[in-house]
């Protein structure tokens, strides 16, 4: 509901590229506004309003590349649009993407909900302590929101390599609000990615993408299938616009991260591409037989086809 | 027939009498026979008998889906453009909009969306191969285990193996014709295959797609061969192939009545025609529904093939899946020395394995001669129980078979069952061997179990104990059931005038007399 | 033909008693109450509206289909076309084998199976004019012979080189190279340079040499080439590389030819964790920290890798060729890294 509400404020036209920023509105750190509401601010502001220096407090790790330097889209870096709040960056991204923080007013939140959920494993401090599960900071709140929205996280078992996708424990926005609470331990990018006017997106592109950087794994209808040892790419079937792009930017367990060779632009056809062709295929062809070849095709050819068709012959003929 | 008893007018009577008591047909076939002789011939073709046992049916199957694929090939080729030429796509589909692609493939997205029908017509294409292809094997496994291929009936055999390689061949070059991404893939691999072949591997790889991969020659060639070359081919071989069964007539199971010398079942005209052009009807039937309702090959959502781009899960269609599954589970054997190399991981299952697995589908009747030394002529089929040994071995090979088909889809079950990908290539790896072998020797054992039941596979009879006026017990077996029996009228040759009904009931045409009771035969 | 059944009569009063060649050819009648003439149907009348009541079912299906035709759907209807003929078909044929199961007679009926094989001694006189003749004609013109089936042998083999030479060039060695020389700059699909610092730890991307390469699907076939920057720094010291590559992965970018070495497909399936390049075709997997030396599957050659270095301006570019042939193995490959023709 909440998240709903959220989107739809976000998927205002690209025109409207400048975004009111919703009142002095929840602030950030302890000057946090008196509405106390749970939804998420939104940060919006022209790239050339508020450009100031970031303090050093909030100034963005970039440990988690290991190295120093700039990036293309998906990093804070080499965007177009940027907004800052007391200093700290919360907003930036594209017209065709944004990526917003998490409103601060939502850690409190989060730090209950991750020492509820989280702590046993990722310890009390988010900093993977015990060696059962890795360190979470520094990494970014789309990477914990994309964990949490996807139910991967909090995980049934630490035996299976690959936590499997299930249905979410947690509500989104009380994902966003543990995404608040660990960033705030160590701010990083990438921010939580709302695309923007996704009927604008070019499909055809989208497509090309596809096949160029996901198929190899997901395979061409998204059906996803197992790969070495017990990994397996998952079905891109129940993947909300928001997952796929939080997925690319932060490249969770075994896949690859696209951030450099993919600009925002691209990143939305993909995205866009993926929530409207390969999660509703135009099967014009009828029955689509789950997407997954020629195998189906020839166990559906030789036992409806064939077995049909020798059921026939055993009713025409003799049976002596 | 009796036309002459109807009153009609005087001149048109007298033109009837001058046509001969058959009529118009009856002058027609008078004029066809005294030009081409056909009545002596065709007499004898309308009486021809076609054994009535319903595993006989199986190779019409093959033979009314190539049929469909002619039909249905037809009416793609008037829309396929087999170019590599580069072309802008402006068509219906939305994401494929403004992408380059060959003209192969854009043709045959064109023709799936924008021509009515075209997509039934292309998947029926695509459904009829498959069909195809798998009832040639179930033909070829029914006339395998009831021994049809011994002498006289060799060469058909051959005939028929020679059919199993053409169509899968030309399975192969038809689907690689679209040129998606899927196909695109196929071709890669079927060039390295080339490739792999010692000394002469990188020629023929040269020589068929006209230089270095994918080139621009491989499209129109492949279309060549797969709408010329190999229909001709086997249209010719099924001429041949049916032309022998006439000759040498079908075999017939054992049965009462039945011998070495006649053949018993129904005649071809009418009861025959009728029954198989049904059948065609039907098949024709089936093929459309799954064209239509079930998709199959959606080229328009692979995408246009490029070199660099790829999809995981790619598999052949389902009768090169064998191939694909024996390429999977090889080991990773290489040989070089001398400046060669020889890639044994490529050539033994992909090369090697099927030459192996066709060289024995030729050889199997001279195998089989050379351990029976049986040298007789054979019309009455083999119970598969009959032959322990040759039903063992043909268990066997459908085990080894199926199993490489499996392993062609190891990702599939990984996935679908949850376990690790490598374990399942593993399992592969010794069920490739272990299966056959348990196959054919269950397969064999059953046999051997099933002699030793006298009537398996029929219905028991009830004995029943009599107890005599002397006191003494006797036990008598009852008769068979109705219908138990194998035949209960002895056969005869056709007649050439059938009557279903007393005569006069049908002309009198009130309908009410109905065949008298007493005379049913009860119904096999 | 006597022992047949009684309701037979030979010679039908009233038809042709056709004889031809002197050999004649009985008309005979199978009358009604002959048990021959039975049909399979209890009820014949029932039936016969069942197939009645098929053939109009039938009639309404392909009909049916004339009229989706005439009406033209969209995409999304597209099965109309399948249903109404398919099931048209359907109840036309199934009427039809009805009719010929139920309603005709049912026999048995028997045919002769004349033997193919002729007599002793129409065998012999084949044999003899076969035997005889070609002797004849060979004995006394055994040379003519020997001249024909020189010329019949000789065309045989010339006629192979335009049968196949002319298909297509002879290999040469296009199999051996490929358009990677040093200095050549790594471009994207769209012909964007790859800067050093534009791609992220765990990205992987396709490149091929900047030029007139990428767009010619020949040459894009064996350049492409697998980009990776693996989220570890074994990858970027080179220590478990093979000899003499540790400078050839600069900034912890690592390059491996993309065409598999087993069949050629495109190597893109990257575990970035596992850290393996798995081949989509045939899941041969391949271990990027070590050279790309093959770890599982049937691919018994690592990946070729292609040595990176960075230029002045932080642009990636191939610090020289490949070493040796890319993609699957053929005859004339040879182990030896440098040996070219």
């Amino acid at each position: 509901m909440l998240r709903k509400l959220v989107r739809s404020r976000f998927f205002l036209p690209s025109g409207l590229v400048v975004v009111v920023a919703t009142a002095g509105l929840l602030a950030f750190g302890p000057h946090a506004g008196a509405s106390g509401s749970p939804t998420p601010t939104l940060y919006g502001t022209d790239a050339s309003v508020h450009h100031r220096s970031t303090p050093a407090d909030c100034r963005l790790s970039q440990g988690q590349y290991g190295q120093t330097g700039t990036f293309n889209a998906g990093s804070p870096f080499h965007t177009s649009i940027r907004a800052y709040e007391h200093g700290c960056l919360v907003l930036y991204g594209s017209p065709y993407i944004k990526y917003a923080l998490p409103s601060s007013s939502l850690i409190p939140e989060g730090d209950l909900l991750f020492q509820t959920y989280c702590s046993t494993c990722h310890g009390p401090q988010a900093n993977g302590p015990y060696g059962i599960a890795p360190n979470l900071q520094g990494l970014g709140p789309a990477t914990v929101d994309f964990w949490i929205t996807t139910g991967r996280m909090p995980a049934q078992s630490l035996r299976s390599k690959q936590a499997p996708e299930k249905t979410p424990k947690l509500t989104p926005h009380q994902a966003l609000a543990v995404a608040a609470w660990v960033n705030s331990l160590l701010p990083a990018a990438p921010f939580i990615p709302h695309v923007q006017n996704p009927n604008a997106a070019n499909l055809a592109d989208g497509a090309s993408l596809y096949t160029l950087n996901c198929a190899a794994c997901h395979t061409i209808t998204g059906a996803g299938d197992a790969l070495a040892y017990d990994t397996y790419a998952p079905t891109l079937h129940n993947a909300t616009i928001t997952q796929v792009v939080e997925a690319i930017r932060t490249g969770p367990a075994n896949m690859p991260r696209f951030t450099g060779n993919l600009t925002d632009q691209q990143v939305r056809d993909i995205a866009v591409y993926v929530t409207t062709k390969i999660q509703k295929p135009q099967n014009i062809g009828g029955w689509g037989l789950g997407g997954v070849g020629p195998v189906t095709e020839g166990f559906v050819a030789l036992l409806f086809g064939v077995g049909i068709l020798m059921l026939v012959c055993y009713w025409i003929g003799d049976r002596s | 027939m009796s036309d002459a008893t109807v009153p009609k007018p005087r001149t048109k009577r007298e033109a009837q009498a001058a046509r001969g008591p058959y009529g118009r047909l009856g002058q027609a076939i008078n004029e066809a026979d005294d030009r081409f002789g056909v009545a002596k011939g065709g007499r004898v073709f309308l009486d021809k008998i076609f054994p009535d046992h319903w595993s006989f049916m199986l190779g019409e199957i093959a033979l009314y889906s190539f049929v469909v694929l002619i039909a249905t090939g037809i009416f793609l080729t008037l829309y396929y453009v087999p170019s590599s030429a580069e072309v802008t796509y402006h068509g219906v589909y939305a994401p494929l909009r403004g992408v380059r692609m060959t003209e192969a493939y854009a043709s045959s997205v064109d023709l799936s969306f924008a021509v009515r029908c075209g997509l039934l017509m292309r998947q029926m294409h695509h459904w009829a191969c498959d069909v195809f292809v798998g009832a040639i094997v179930v033909h070829m496994a029914r006339i395998f285990f009831t021994g049809a291929f011994r002498k006289p009936r060799e060469t058909n055999w051959i005939i028929g193996v020679t059919l199993l390689i053409m169509a899968i061949l030309n399975g192969f070059v038809g689907y690689s014709l679209p040129d998606d991404l899927i196909s695109g893939t196929g071709i890669r691999i079927a060039y390295s295959i080339l490739l792999s072949i010692p000394v002469v591997g990188t020629y023929l790889a040269f020589f068929l797609f006209g230089g270095q991969y994918p080139g621009t020659e491989i499209i129109p060639r492949f279309y060549i061969i797969h709408v010329l070359i190999l229909p001709v081919i086997i249209g010719g071989l099924i001429a041949a192939h049916l032309g022998l069964l006439v000759r040498q007539k079908h075999t017939q199971f054992r049965g009462r009545h039945k011998t070495e010398h006649n053949v018993v079942g129904s005649p071809m005209f009418p009861t025959f025609m009728a029954k198989t052009t049904g059948f065609l009807f039907m098949i024709t039937a089936v093929l459309t529904l799954l064209g239509g309702l079930a998709q199959i090959n959606p080229i328009w959502q692979f995408g246009p093939y490029q070199p660099y781009k790829i999809s995981y899960a790619v598999q052949p269609d389902w009768y090169m899946g064998w191939l694909d599954g024996a390429l999977r589970i090889m080991p990773s054997w290489e040989w070089t020395g001398w400046g060669h190399t020889i890639p044994f991981m490529v050539l033994l299952p992909s090369v090697v394995f099927p030459g192996l697995i066709f060289t024995i589908c030729y050889g199997w009747p001279i195998i089989e001669r050379y351990f029976t030394k049986d040298n007789e002529l054979h019309n009455l089929l083999d119970r598969p129980r009959d032959r322990p040994k040759r039903t063992g071995a043909g268990a066997a090979m459908i085990g080894l078979m199926f199993t490489c088909f499996a392993a062609s889809s190891t990702d599939v079950l990984a996935n679908y069952f949850n376990i690790s990908l490598n374990e399942v290539l593993w399992f592969f790896r010794i069920a490739v061997i272990v299966v056959p072998i348990i196959c054919g020797f269950t397969a064999w054992r059953i046999c051997l179990e099933l002699q030793g039941v006298p009537e398996a596979g029929k219905r028991k009879r009830a004995n029943v104990i009599i107890r005599t006026a002397a006191g003494e017990y006797t036990s008598e077996r009852t008769e068979p059931r109705p219908g138990d029996h194998d035949e209960e009228l002895a056969p005869e040759p056709v007649p050439t005038l059938i009557e279903l009904e007393p005569v006069g009931v049908a002309d009198g045409g009130n309908g009410e007399v109905d065949t008298p009771p007493g005379v049913r035969r009860v119904t096999r | 033909m006597s022992e047949h059944g009684p309701g037979v009569q030979e010679g039908f009063e009233g038809a042709f008693d056709g004889e031809e060649n002197g050999t004649p050819v009985p008309v005979s009648l199978a009358r009604w109450d002959d048990p021959h003439m039975q049909v399979a149907a209890r009820d014949p009348k029932k039936t016969e509206r069942l197939i009645m009541t098929c053939f109009v079912v039938g009639i309404l299906g392909v009909a049916g289909f004339g009229a989706v035709f005439w009406v033209s759907p969209s995409p999304n209807y597209y099965w109309l076309y399948g249903l109404t003929l398919g099931v048209g078909f359907f109840f036309l044929g199934f009427g039809l084998t009805a009719w010929g199961k139920y309603l005709m007679p049912q026999g048995p009926f028997v045919e002769e199976r004349h033997v193919l094989a002729g007599t002793d001694e129409e065998r012999d006189a084949m044999a003899a004019a076969v035997v005889q003749r070609t002797d004849v004609v060979l004995r006394r013109r055994g040379f003519l012979g020997a001249l024909l089936a020189a010329g019949v042998a000789i065309f045989s083999v010339v006629a192979v080189f335009p049968l196949l030479r002319s298909l297509g060039p002879l290999p040469k060695k296009s199999l051996f190279t490929t358009n990677w020389r040093r200095g050549s700059l790594l471009v994207d699909v769209n012909g964007t340079p790859v800067h050093v610092d534009s791609m992220v730890v765990g990205g992987i991307q396709t490149v091929f040499p900047q030029g007139p390469y990428r767009n010619d699907p020949n040459q894009a076939a064996k350049d492409q080439t697998v980009l990776l920057r693996p989220n570890d720094s074994a990858v970027a010291t080179g220590k478990d590389l093979p000899k003499g590559r540790t400078k050839w992965v600069p900034h912890g970018y690592i390059a491996y030819s993309q065409v598999c070495t087993h069949l050629g497909c495109p190597v893109k399936l990257y575990e970035e964790q596992l850290e393996l390049l798995v081949c989509p075709c045939h899941q041969s997997m391949f271990n990027i920290r070590n050279g790309a030396v093959p770890q599982f599957g049937p691919a018994a050659r690592p990946l070729p890798q292609l040595p990176l270095m960075v230029d002045g301006n932080g642009y990636l570019r191939a610090a020289a060729g490949y070493d040796q042939a890319v993609g699957p193995s053929f005859w004339e490959r040879t182990t030896h890294p440098e040996w070219h023709w």
